[in-house]
């Protein structure tokens, strides 16, 4: 992991997890909201791989439930298996995929927010699975449309690595 | 093997977190922490509000117009069916009226005896061609060519046309229809012609004969039972409005205002003999 590209991306993911908490979390289309932190942590993780992305998934959950006093660790957990599973699909099939980020973004989106709906249910906590469902439609156009955006910033800050240092998917035996 | 260890520390290290803080949600040393960390984080929120407030307002002004228009089309169309269902209470409460006068007439004095009544509704209006409507009764309810029409104020026309479900009736203000009548107060008779203006002419009456102003003018009836009239005897009709003559003219004209409003027809009783005749 290298510690610049660290620093960067733990910058990306604070900017955004405060933008989601202070702005976007209060844009209500049709029962969907836009999460931005999502969408960078997609960003990221297809850039920068699994542990980044399970690392930042981690760290963009703890803002976010230390910023909004909810459950500590509820978020950090969706996120951080949203980022690793990202993350590998980075670094295998979706790494040279032009619709790699939207693809990444339209599935996550409706894996973390049925991810969240059952970690609140088995706590026991409200979990509306029929609002959820919803607003899962106006969830993915908007996150689909800030994906792009998000997407180039991010790859701006974190050039995308040379085909080296992807991990590989086969071993050769022998 | 690195990406699964880190990712299992990270899952364990998010479960102790979920674990210790779903149990003290409020006190503990976790809690501190966590408002130790929000009191941090909080400059970094109200800052970004601050910067996203102007953008937020445009985005509030523009989704309160959005919603305000939506909403003033949601309320127009409930004004829209307010008033389609007060309209029908209306129609519904005049056709009430017309009901009950219907039903004082078939039960009063003056409903003719050997008939029975049908009553329905006027489906199609005069045009400017004809005087004649369509109603909602045809000869399965007994009618038939010549039926005597009318609503519960008096007489509107006979049968000209029949069908199974419905019956064309040509009113009394149709050029052709005439209908001979008997002014009851006098006794004199005529013919009653449609004349101007939505009255009537109570014609051929003799010049010898006084008629006066308000005299009830009702149906002659069958006088000769070789000819029977469409019409049975007592059939309001109207009533004198004035009387006009002229040194050359043979008979008065009686000028007569109807009972019958033929300009609002809703609905109507047909007269069914009972007896074969």
């Amino acid at each position: 992991m290298n510690g610049v590209d660290g620093v960067k991306a733990a910058i990306l993911l604070f900017v955004a997890a405060i933008l989601e908490v202070s702005i976007f979390s209060q844009v209500h289309v049709l029962g969907g909201i836009p999460d931005v932190l999502l969408v960078t942590l997609v960003a990221v993780s297809l850039l920068r791989g699994s542990i980044f992305g399970a690392v930042g998934g981690f760290f963009g959950g703890l803002l976010v439930d230390t910023a909004t006093l909810g459950t500590l660790g509820l978020t950090s957990l969706v996120l951080t298996i949203a980022g690793y599973w990202i993350g590998r699909y980075g670094e295998t099939t979706g790494r040279d995929r032009a619709h790699a980020p939207f693809t990444s973004v339209a599935v996550v989106t409706v894996l973390y927010s049925f991810g969240l709906l059952i970690v609140h249910f088995v706590l026991g906590e409200r979990a509306p699975a029929g609002s959820i469902a919803r607003g899962l439609l106006p969830a993915i156009v908007m996150n689909l449309i800030l994906t792009a955006p998000v997407y180039a910033l991010t790859r701006r800050l974190l050039r995308p690595r040379v085909r080296g240092d992807y991990a590989t998917e086969v071993q050769l035996l022998g | 093997m690195v990406r699964r260890t880190v990712l299992a520390v990270l899952v364990i290290g998010a479960l102790a977190l979920l674990t210790i803080s779903f149990r003290s949600p409020t006190s503990g040393a976790l809690h501190d922490v966590q408002g130790a960390g929000a009191s941090a984080l909080k400059p970094f929120q109200v800052a970004a509000e601050r910067v996203a407030r102007p953008f937020r307002d445009v985005y509030g002004y523009f989704s309160g117009l959005a919603h305000a228009k939506s909403e003033n089309a949601k309320l127009k169309r409930e004004v829209r069916q307010l008033r389609s269902t007060e309209n029908q209470h209306v129609i519904a409460a005049q056709r009430l009226g017309e009901l009950e006068k219907v039903v004082r007439f078939e039960q009063g004095p003056s409903f003719p005896k050997d008939f029975r009544s049908v009553t329905t509704t006027v489906i199609s209006y005069p045009s400017a061609f004809t005087q004649e409507v369509t109603i909602a009764a045809g000869s399965s309810s007994g009618l038939h060519i010549g039926t005597p029409i009318m609503t519960a104020d008096g007489l509107i026309g006979h049968v000209t046309n029949v069908t199974p479900g419905t019956a064309q009736v040509m009113l009394l203000t149709d050029p052709d229809s005439s209908v001979p009548a008997r002014d009851i107060s006098h006794g004199l008779v005529g013919q009653v012609h449609p004349g101007q203006g939505g009255t009537l002419i109570l014609d051929r009456v003799a010049k010898a004969l006084q008629p006066q102003k308000g005299d009830l003018v009702v149906t002659q009836g069958t006088v000769d039972s070789r000819y029977p009239d469409f019409y049975p005897y007592g059939l309001p009709i109207g009533e004198v409005q004035s009387v006009g003559t002229s040194d050359i003219a043979s008979y008065l004209t009686v000028q007569l205002t109807p009972f019958a409003h033929f300009d609002s027809l809703d609905v109507v009783i047909a007269l069914i003999p009972t007896k074969k005749r």
